[in-house]
């Protein structure tokens, strides 16, 4: 990407008001920066729950993760995120009126791909709904009951029940039955009670 | 199931649009407003300083209402 898109597409993201489209306009930026030095970048967390869902959840900062094994050195990163004038580093910037953090290699256990949305500077890949799904409803019980988790679980549900977001539900139920997470007896319970506000079938319940 | 969306949907295997994407938001705060209604940002956490600071005391730029989607 040449100095007078960079330059263009850093005065759309500064002036964009909108947060989930903000998110996304700085998610594809910096992804297609990062990806021209061989990195992939994964937009995961609640911004990610944001653009699968608009649920009313995120904050004012984008979280993304490095697919790729390896991230750049510090050096470049810095150098990369200096061309978007960004301040801070080097895991995380201010830039063009929010934050932008590089929290590490990506943690996913499902194994179906990112989601991709085709962003106006380059695709932006998601962190997939069934981790997203399943990390939700465990932060919800555990180590105590919380709120807001348990409300954006419900949100994820929601989109999937109606099909704004295409979920594996085999997947969902291979990952909450992993060890890593072992709440599927949770997943059940939360996905049946969206289900049934929404007068729709839960696909993980039996019978 | 009895509520099949026509909104376009983020599929599991290749991309959506940007049009897509921008068309489905709409129905899918509707959809989160059913099971989780209002703002459901979290009130606190580890970021807040930072992020009080940049956004006067919020913890992110206010979302846009749904009837402006």
């Amino acid at each position: 990407m040449d100095a007078t898109k960079i330059k263009s597409a850093l005065a759309d993201v500064t002036a964009e008001r909108d947060p989930t489209i903000k998110s996304l306009k700085m998610a594809s930026l910096c992804g297609a920066l990062w990806a021209e030095r061989g990195v992939q970048l994964v937009v995961v967390g609640g911004s990610a729950i944001e653009i699968l869902t608009e649920g009313a959840y995120a904050s004012g900062d984008l979280d993304m993760c490095h697919v790729t094994k390896t991230s750049l050195p510090m050096r470049v990163r810095q150098e990369i995120m200096g061309l978007l004038g960004a301040k801070g580093g080097p895991r995380n910037w201010q830039v063009a009126g929010m934050f932008v953090d590089v929290l590490g290699p990506v943690e996913s256990f499902a194994r179906t791909p990112f989601r991709r949305v085709r962003a106006p500077y380059g695709d932006v890949l998601l962190m997939k709904p069934e981790d997203l799904l399943v990390e939700r409803v465990l932060v919800s019980v555990y180590p105590g009951e919380n709120k807001t988790a348990r409300d954006c679980a419900k949100v994820m549900a929601s989109a999937a029940l109606r099909k704004e977001i295409e979920m594996d539900w085999v997947e969902v139920r291979r990952v909450a039955n992993l060890p890593e997470y072992r709440n599927f007896a949770e997943c059940v319970k939360l996905v049946k009670e969206v289900a049934d506000e929404l007068k729709i079938k839960s696909p993980l319940h039996s019978d | 199931m009895n509520s099949k969306s026509k909104v376009p949907c983020i599929p599991i295997e290749g991309s959506i649009s940007w049009e897509d994407w921008l068309k489905g938001r709409r129905a899918r705060r509707e959809s989160s407003h059913l099971v989780a209604p209002g703002v459901i940002r979290r009130k606190s956490s580890s970021s807040d300083r930072r992020l009080k600071k940049l956004f006067h005391g919020q913890r992110g730029l206010p979302f846009i209402p749904t009837e402006k989607l």
